[in-house]
């Protein structure tokens, strides 16, 4: 299947130039919890040594919600790592799966768009419109703007699965590229453990063998 | 006689004071329509939380809701006035007039205009005062230093006194207020104090501060209200009154109950009137002239500001 | 009619949409796509294209940006660092030296540390990782039961998620519209309830067949208050954590970032690299994104359950039911252990809840109690079969004790769960008592 295999280039570079960004956004994220902690304690000693609680405290935290919330989506998809119940899916193998794979993609794609839109439509709103926070009145649209973005980047990671997919179900034997590949509880569970435990052990899930830097 | 209407209006929480006067028109509405216009409250936020409730209407999603001004100063400017300090609408007389003809104010009605609302009624926020634990503030030096919940033109006030602002979500409110995180606290007089319990620990009470309210209202969505049939638009707007006095008599009734308790259980402290001048003086003018100057580019702040005295002293002429 | 007229039949709308959501889930759409998907749909329905779709466009951020959620990064951060600053050991080897000498002794000490380490940990499965990993080689270089060893690391995992921190409660605060702070503090004795007997059953069962948990030898006082020191950062989180919430100098966040400061600061001086830490916090953030999107992705349709009515239909009739009010939480929480079969605890609750709630507040229960109940509930899924997470995790680690060993291990907890449980309903206090202090 010579044909296949050049496509499986293509998508496998296009992974793992979407996988860079993704890692960008992810790491936003994580900054973002980062000064979140330490926001909180600069709020806590600043509240109860010098009575001079940080201005806007909650309002800053509500309006960098949006970047922990969203940024890491993505990522999370890319790696599998959003809840599904695989216990009918991951009795499936071959062009059966892939098919039920590209169905729940397609339903993907499909929220996620109208979210992209009508989300950036309520970042529009309050760009245009005005809205600011309940007490500092920090303007809202730069935390609002995030949704679209990041679910814009989820939705490339989409389509990069559904090439995946699409792929597979056309030549079941190909091998796996783009595509988060199912996982069973046992498999769940070592996951957890190498989570619990720190090793650095490569991204299971990510076929692409395009492990975190 | 006319065609079968359903209007869902959204309003966060429990039912209350602020919903009683919309309950009673959902009921007169059906009566006089045969049952054909039914208006239903959602609480809980189910259709929409507090923030997005006018969201929801730009986009056609209720007939109605209920929104509070400084829940977000940004979508509506113009409605911020009603959260400055010392307007004189400590008069309920008063403050229904006032407040109705502002309803009709044009920067009142196009903030709403810009998410496709109206204006219906006020709710008629009684005023403010403090509630709070420790040394009784009976001197204004006395607020120095203070850690006071207070938002809004209010907590500005509040901080030209020389207090310190603290925000917090009113649900946890009581309980940093009770454990001394918080030394007091400015809700509407009497009933929110009750429903946050706050006077459940607190010690103290301001009685005539009035420092200043807010505006929660009800606002229709304009499609919807250009939809209805003219002798629906007419008994709804004819039955305002009838929501108004409702709701303040609901809140005379949660007074009627709460200050004797008040009393009972806390100190009451009440100012001179050379202090409240003094206090006017220091956290009244400034705060104003602050608000007016912030917000002239975006609208007629000086005229919106100065409708509201103009009304009241209408409504003093009036009486 | 709940609703009089408006719309065709609420009820109708909402028994199709809960099917094909049911659908979805099954063909193993993403929750968070399945569930934003059949609300939409439900939603246009309801209201139309442009209505709905607005509404819907306005969930993500709206349910986002409450601060009461802010709490969750701060909790999952903590579990993170906790984990990779290796403070498990010295919490056993402590719980080993006072304990040690009871029948069953290391049993018990492995719940008193798993308990321990739930106070710097929310998820029940990654502590039954680590404990499987610390814990079972000693007990078995005793001679203990490999079935015993393994089910009280699967079991003393699911403590994680009573003791505060949790990110199960947070959320059922945040559904539910309570105070957080109330809500963690709630876990808290039913958390050590749970734990006591836990532990008051290995005791027994040690007595009755003492070959299954041999006894070991008392540690000298010596050692035993020189393990002491090694368990002082857990105190410390707990002491923040609890103080915090009880005595209001803090909300949950700024507890849980003080928490997490605190563990930071430890983990760096125990020489934890930068790279570790790192990649604690690129794990904190991947789990708050799918945690999140959870979240908005079901409240998008709970958003269109709202409109439907259903949730007040569903309590009109409820209530209507000629049954005793301890009868139907009876079967809400039979209902409630067989969708934790098959779902996760966070999604199960989400779900249900808008529908559940109301009912349970309106027949006269106490929302904090039902919480916590609930809760509970969600754990015991985690340690019973068909996808008891934690038997898995706990295979995975020992794959040399296989899975039907761990989950026949599991038999004595589930006991003990049972007994907890109807505990918890006899004695509601257990639940209420440190909440109360608040009000
Ligand atoms: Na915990
Ligand atoms: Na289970």
């Amino acid at each position: 299947m010579q044909t296949s295999a050049s496509k499986a280039t293509g998508l496998a570079r296009a992974s793992r130039s979407l996988a860079k960004v993704e890692d960008l956004a992810n790491l936003l994220a994580a900054a973002a919890i980062f000064l979140l902690m330490v926001l909180g304690v600069v709020q806590i000693v600043g509240r109860t040594i010098f009575n001079a609680p940080v201005h806007g405290y909650i309002d800053l935290v509500e309006l960098s919600m949006a970047g922990m919330a969203f940024l890491g989506a993505a990522y999370c998809q890319r790696l599998g790592a959003h809840i599904r119940m695989e216990l009918l899916i991951g009795r499936f193998h071959g062009r059966t799966l892939w098919l039920l794979e590209i169905f729940g993609t397609l339903v993907g794609l499909g929220i996620l768009g109208v979210l992209i839109w009508y989300g950036g439509q309520h970042f529009w709103r309050s760009y245009t419109l005005g809205d600011t926070t309940i007490d500092a009145e920090f303007p809202v649209w730069p935390s609002k703007l995030l949704v679209p973005m990041a679910f814009s980047l989820w939705f490339l990671r989409l389509l990069i699965q559904l090439w995946g997919s699409v792929r597979l179900a056309i030549n079941p034997a190909a091998q796996p590229v783009g595509v988060a590949m199912i996982k069973d509880a046992a498999e769940h569970a070592q996951d957890e453990m190498h989570e619990a435990m720190g090793d650095d052990a490569p991204d299971a899930g990510t076929s692409d063998g395009e492990g975190r830097s | 006689d006319g065609p079968s209407v359903f209007w869902k209006l959204s309003m966060w929480g429990n039912p209350r004071a602020l919903s009683a006067g919309m309950e009673e028109l959902s009921k007169v509405v059906a009566e006089e329509t045969g049952g054909k216009f039914q208006i239903k409250i959602f609480y809980g936020g189910q259709l929409s939380p507090a923030r997005e409730n006018l969201d929801a209407l730009v986009v056609n999603g209720f007939e109605g809701a209920a929104i509070c001004n400084f829940y977000h100063p940004g979508k509506n400017p113009a409605w911020m006035v009603f959260s400055l300090p010392f307007l004189p609408l400590g008069d309920p007389k008063v403050d229904k007039y006032v407040r109705s003809k502002m309803f009709e104010h044009p920067a009142i009605v196009a903030d709403m205009e810009r998410w496709n609302a109206i204006p219906y009624v006020s709710g008629l926020l009684p005023q403010y005062e403090i509630l709070g634990k420790g040394k009784p503030p009976a001197e204004l030096n006395d607020w120095q230093g203070k850690r006071v919940r207070a938002g809004g033109g209010l907590g500005s006030a509040m901080e030209k006194l020389g207090a310190v602002k603290q925000t917090l979500p009113a649900g946890e409110t009581s309980i940093a207020f009770q454990r001394g995180a918080l030394d007091a606290a400015a809700f509407p007089y009497t009933y929110a104090h009750v429903a946050f319990k706050i006077n459940e620990e607190a010690e103290w009470f301001t009685s005539n501060l009035a420092p200043g309210t807010s505006e929660c209202g009800w606002v229709f969505n304009k499609t919807s209200y250009d939809a209805l049939p003219p002798q629906y638009q007419k008994l709804l707007m004819d039955n305002r009154d009838l929501v108004m006095d409702i709701e303040q008599a609901a809140y005379a009734t949660q007074d009627e109950k709460n200050l004797p308790e008040f009393e009972k259980t806390m100190t009451k402290v009440t100012y001179s009137d050379e202090q409240l001048a003094e206090f006017r003086e220091i956290a009244g003018k400034p705060v104003w002239d602050e608000w007016i100057a912030a917000n002239k580019y975006k609208f007629d702040s000086q005229g919106v500001f100065d409708a509201i005295w103009q009304y009241a002293e209408e409504a003093k002429a009036a009486q | 009619m709940i609703l009089g007229i408006g719309f065709a039949d609420p009820l109708l709308v909402g028994l199709i949409a809960l099917s094909l959501l049911l659908l979805l889930v099954l063909l193993g759409v993403r929750v968070v796509f399945a569930a934003s998907t059949v609300g939409l749909l439900g939603l246009v329905e309801l209201l139309g294209w442009s209505g709905a779709a607005g509404i819907v466009g306005t969930v993500p951020h709206s349910k986002s940006s409450t601060y009461a959620l802010s709490v969750l990064p701060m909790f999952i951060f903590i579990g993170f660092l906790a984990f990779h600053a290796g403070m498990t050991r010295q919490l056993f080897v402590a719980a080993r030296n006072w304990l040690g000498w009871l029948p069953g002794g290391l049993a018990v000490a492995t719940v008193l540390a798993t308990a321990g380490f739930a106070a710097v940990s929310g998820a029940s499965t990654a502590t039954s990782a680590v404990f499987a990993r610390v814990a079972i080689p000693e007990m078995l270089r005793y001679g203990y039961d490999r079935k015993l060893a393994a089910g009280v690391v699967a079991a003393g995992g699911t403590l994680a998620t009573l003791i505060p921190p949790s990110a199960i409660i947070v959320i059922y605060a945040i559904i539910v519209e309570e105070s957080v702070g109330k809500l963690l503090l709630a876990g808290f004795l039913p958390g050590i309830f749970s734990a006591l007997v836990y532990a008051a059953i290995i005791v027994a069962w040690a007595k009755m067949r003492p070959e299954q948990a041999p006894s070991v030898p008392a540690s000298s006082w010596r050692e035993r208050f020189t393990s002491l020191p090694g368990t002082f950062p857990v105190v410390l989180v707990v002491l923040i954590i609890i103080s915090a919430i009880y005595s209001g100098w803090a909300t949950p966040t700024e507890a849980g970032a003080l928490g997490a400061a605190v563990v930071f600061v430890l983990a760096l001086l125990k020489g934890t690299k930068l790279t570790t830490i790192r990649s604690s916090l690129m794990e904190s953030a991947k789990l708050t994104a799918m945690i999140f999107a959870l979240i908005w992705g079901v409240l998008i349709f709970v958003r269109f359950l709202g409109f439907s009515g259903i949730p007040e239909a569903f309590t009109s009739w409820i209530v209507s039911l000629d049954v005793h009010p301890m009868m139907i939480m009876i079967m809400i929480l039979l209902a409630y252990a067989v969708l934790g079969m098959f779902m996760d605890a966070i999604g199960m609750l989400l779900l249900t809840l808008p529908v559940v709630y109301p009912a349970v507040i309106a027949l006269g229960f106490d929302s904090i109690w039902f919480g916590i109940i609930v809760v509970k509930m969600a754990e015991v899924c985690l340690i019973t079969p068909p996808i008891g997470l934690n038997c898995f995790v706990v295979n995975a680690v020992r794959p040399d004790i296989s899975l039907p060993q761990v989950f026949k291990g599991i038999t004595l907890f589930f006991v003990a769960d049972v007994l907890t449980i109807i505990g918890l309903l006899m004695f509601p206090e257990i639940v209420t008592f440190l909440p109360d202090l608040l009000s």
